[in-house]
């Protein structure tokens, strides 16, 4: 499988000679924030923060999915798994994170079925090959992610899949960007907004967002070409103080976004206030299963309503995915928070900026 | 007694299983042979000096493009040995199979075990089968243990990397790694991916016969060169610093690795040694690698410093630097 437009944007005379005009234009001290956790990972991978000069400060914001998961949540996936005869369905990342208790790693290793699947399609159709079983999928993730649960549950509603449920933890990117600038201690002077989730929601969904706060705003692609293009963007904005939304990832994103995505996401779920771990409620920034479809709600069908959990003691990842403090500023990181012993959810996911901070720096 | 119970991740050949191996196993077993966590036992026997090394293979699926799981436990122990410096003679093999295996399966494995011991001139000499319920093992497991004769004068370890050493990768990285995972139920890619599992101790003992004043050999096989890298600056307590530029991978190996959020760095090799040898040899043996059927693609990928010891660095394509960490568990394919 040969990808086309990777060698192109890691070109390293080109990216050579952005860090020279970043560098050339760069005078004011400047902290921005990649709002995605596959432009975190991309940054650390390509060295990205060791190029730019010291006046600029990458922050890595609430990006990553598996990091955003509410404990209880996770929490509910772990109950599940315990459910006999139940097969439970998950993104590979999400097997390692730590609820309150276990992890479906755990669980697995102690006779739970616990099935990695690729898209929610497999899990579909393993309830299609089980039907003797329940499975459960547990659906996480943002606006690039949503669309596709929503057809999942579709298609199981249309082979008639009465054993097929699924359990939702879906964020909404822009309710989150709002939330961050509404925040006490602030100190964001632009946005790298992810190239991804706007391949759905299109440059559109971020204008209510920009216009009211008036920050620079610059979606970008995830190679080191594109990144480099999308800071010096945001370098010129902040020098010259004319912040502008800028589409820097044109290639892949359009005004509308993917109205057919969008269209199938709305037919199936409906937004909700929801629990960002580290974050807590954010009124608006989820998207729960419509009355319609409740017949596929895992936690409706078994009962499940599990308490919320306080977050672990002594962690920072909520300050470090607004943007107060660094990985290396929580007393835990490196000590008792490791890529092997987790303890908060910035380190569990290899998209966390903490994980990805011990890993690269 | 702890309450822990054994993930995945303590075979993935990353931290947990090295964090294992040092403070559960080698604790028990403390000898000064293990303690040198090389490729394999270096042994003084009677005048002689021997390498004796074992794996055990549990590949899923067992037959993937280019190989199976039978060719591929000949070659991994060949190489294990053979990353001693040593000559390979002799392998044992242990077949577990699961009740209800098609004997033609069986017969296929046990054919191309045949011709891969035959081809790097080893011979199978001893060995037992066990056969488990069905469930109690997945399809076949096979173990095999080699030994070979170091000739005198060898001393290569993991412990004698130098400041100054340059470090040669013998062709394209991540091969097996893609091919096994691509090859897996629920996520089949049309690919031209095939192993890279070949025997080495062709070129490892021209190599070692080279006047290349080799100091280390390694495979770097389960958690991928970036592990193996970790390992040899950990044993020899120096600074290793690598070029991004110049890592071999095949196009559709990175298309395939970008596409599930996985780095190459950290993918199996099944046919691939790293060497390395002071800066005044590495032409020299560049060359004989290079001379090798399975050396064609061999490039020089970096070198040892005496800097950040312990350490392994990258300079990434577009000038700047990063850490490359030991792999920690299984790499997970990403949500999005």
């Amino acid at each position: 499988m040969s990808l086309k437009y990777i060698e192109e944007y890691r070109d390293a005379s080109l990216a050579r000679g952005l860090v020279k005009k970043i560098r050339l234009v760069s005078k004011k001290q400047i902290r921005l924030m990649e709002v995605c956790g596959t432009h975190t990972t991309s940054i650390f991978r390509h060295g990205i923060r060791s190029v730019l000069p010291d006046n600029i400060t990458l922050l890595s914001g609430p990006g990553c999915p598996v990091c955003v998961t509410a404990q209880k949540d996770i929490d509910a996936y772990v109950q599940f798994s315990r459910i006999k005869d139940t097969i439970v369905t998950t993104f590979g990342d999400l097997i390692k994170v730590p609820g309150s208790g276990s992890t479906l790693g755990k669980e697995k290793a102690l006779g739970a079925d616990v099935r990695i699947v690729y898209s929610i399609f497999d899990a579909v159709n393993i309830a299609k090959e089980n039907r003797d079983k329940e499975v459960v999928f547990c659906g996480v993730g943002f606006e690039t992610t949503i669309p596709t649960i929503a057809a999942g549950v579709l298609m199981a509603q249309s082979q008639n899949l009465t054993n097929f449920s699924v359990h939702t933890s879906n964020k909404l990117t822009p309710p989150a960007l709002a939330a961050l600038m509404e925040a006490d201690g602030i100190e964001i002077d632009g946005f790298l907004l992810p190239g991804h989730v706007s391949v759905i929601t299109g440059t559109d969904a971020y204008r209510g967002t920009f216009e009211k706060y008036d920050i620079p705003s610059v979606i970008s692609g995830f190679e080191p070409i594109d990144i480099l293009e999308a800071v010096l963007y945001l370098v010129q904005q902040n020098e010259s103080g004319t912040p502008e939304l800028v589409n820097a990832y044109k290639r892949a994103v359009s005004d509308q976004g993917n109205i057919k995505a969008k269209k199938i996401m709305n037919q199936v779920f409906e937004v909700c206030s929801t629990c960002w771990r580290g974050l807590g409620e954010i009124p608006q920034s989820g998207m729960k299963l419509k009355k319609k479809y409740h017949g596929f709600d895992a936690a409706l069908k078994f009962d499940m309503d599990l308490p919320d959990v306080p977050e672990p003691k002594g962690c920072a990842c909520g300050q470090i995915l607004m943007g107060l403090k660094t990985p290396e500023q929580c007393g835990l990181y490196k000590k008792k928070c490791t890529p092997m012993t987790p303890i908060g959810p910035c380190m569990v996911s290899t998209e966390g900026s903490c994980a990805a901070f011990y890993k690269y720096s | 007694m702890t309450k822990e119970t054994i993930l995945l991740d303590h075979g993935s050949g990353g931290k947990i299983s090295h964090s294992m191996f040092s403070d559960m196993i080698l604790p028990l077993f403390d000898n000064p042979e293990l303690s040198r966590q090389d490729d394999g036992a270096i042994l003084n026997i009677e005048g002689g000096t021997i390498a004796f090394s074992t794996d055990s293979y549990v590949v899923d699926p067992i037959f993937f493009p280019g190989g199976n799981i039978g060719d591929l436990a000949v070659h991994g122990t060949i190489n294990d040995v053979s990353m001693c410096g040593a000559i390979p003679k002799y392998i044992s093999v242990g077949l577990i199979i699961e009740e209800g295996l098609p004997m033609a399966d069986l017969q296929t494995i046990l054919e191309t075990m045949a011709k891969a011991a035959k081809k790097a001139g080893v011979k199978i000499v001893t060995g037992d089968t066990k056969v488990v319920p069905r469930g109690k093992a997945d399809k076949i497991f096979i173990n095999t243990s080699g030994i070979g004769i170091i000739p005198p004068g060898v001393n290569l370890s993991g412990s004698n990397a130098k400041p100054g050493d340059k470090i040669i990768i013998s062709g394209t990285i991540a091969d097996h790694g893609i091919t096994v995972l691509s090859s897996r139920e629920g996520l089949k890619f049309d690919s031209d991916i095939r192993t890279d599992s070949a025997p080495l101790n062709t070129m490892a003992q021209s190599l070692v016969n080279g006047d290349c004043d080799l100091r280390v050999l390694r495979d770097p096989t389960r958690g991928g060169l970036g592990t193996t890298l970790n390992e040899i600056a950990s044993q020899s307590d120096v600074g290793i610093t690598i070029d991004e530029l110049t890592l071999p991978v095949k196009s559709a190996v990175k298309g395939t690795c970008e596409l599930l959020g996985f780095d190459p760095l950290y993918l199996a090799n099944e046919g691939k040694l790293i060497a390395f040898v002071p800066e005044a040899k590495v032409q020299k043996a560049l060359e004989i690698i290079k001379q090798d059927e399975f050396g064609k693609d061999a490039v020089i990928i970096g070198e040892v410093t005496q800097k950040h010891p312990g350490k392994v660095f990258l300079e990434t394509a577009i000038g700047g630097t990063r850490l490359v960490d030991m792999l920690v568990g299984e790499q997970l394919p990403r949500i999005c």
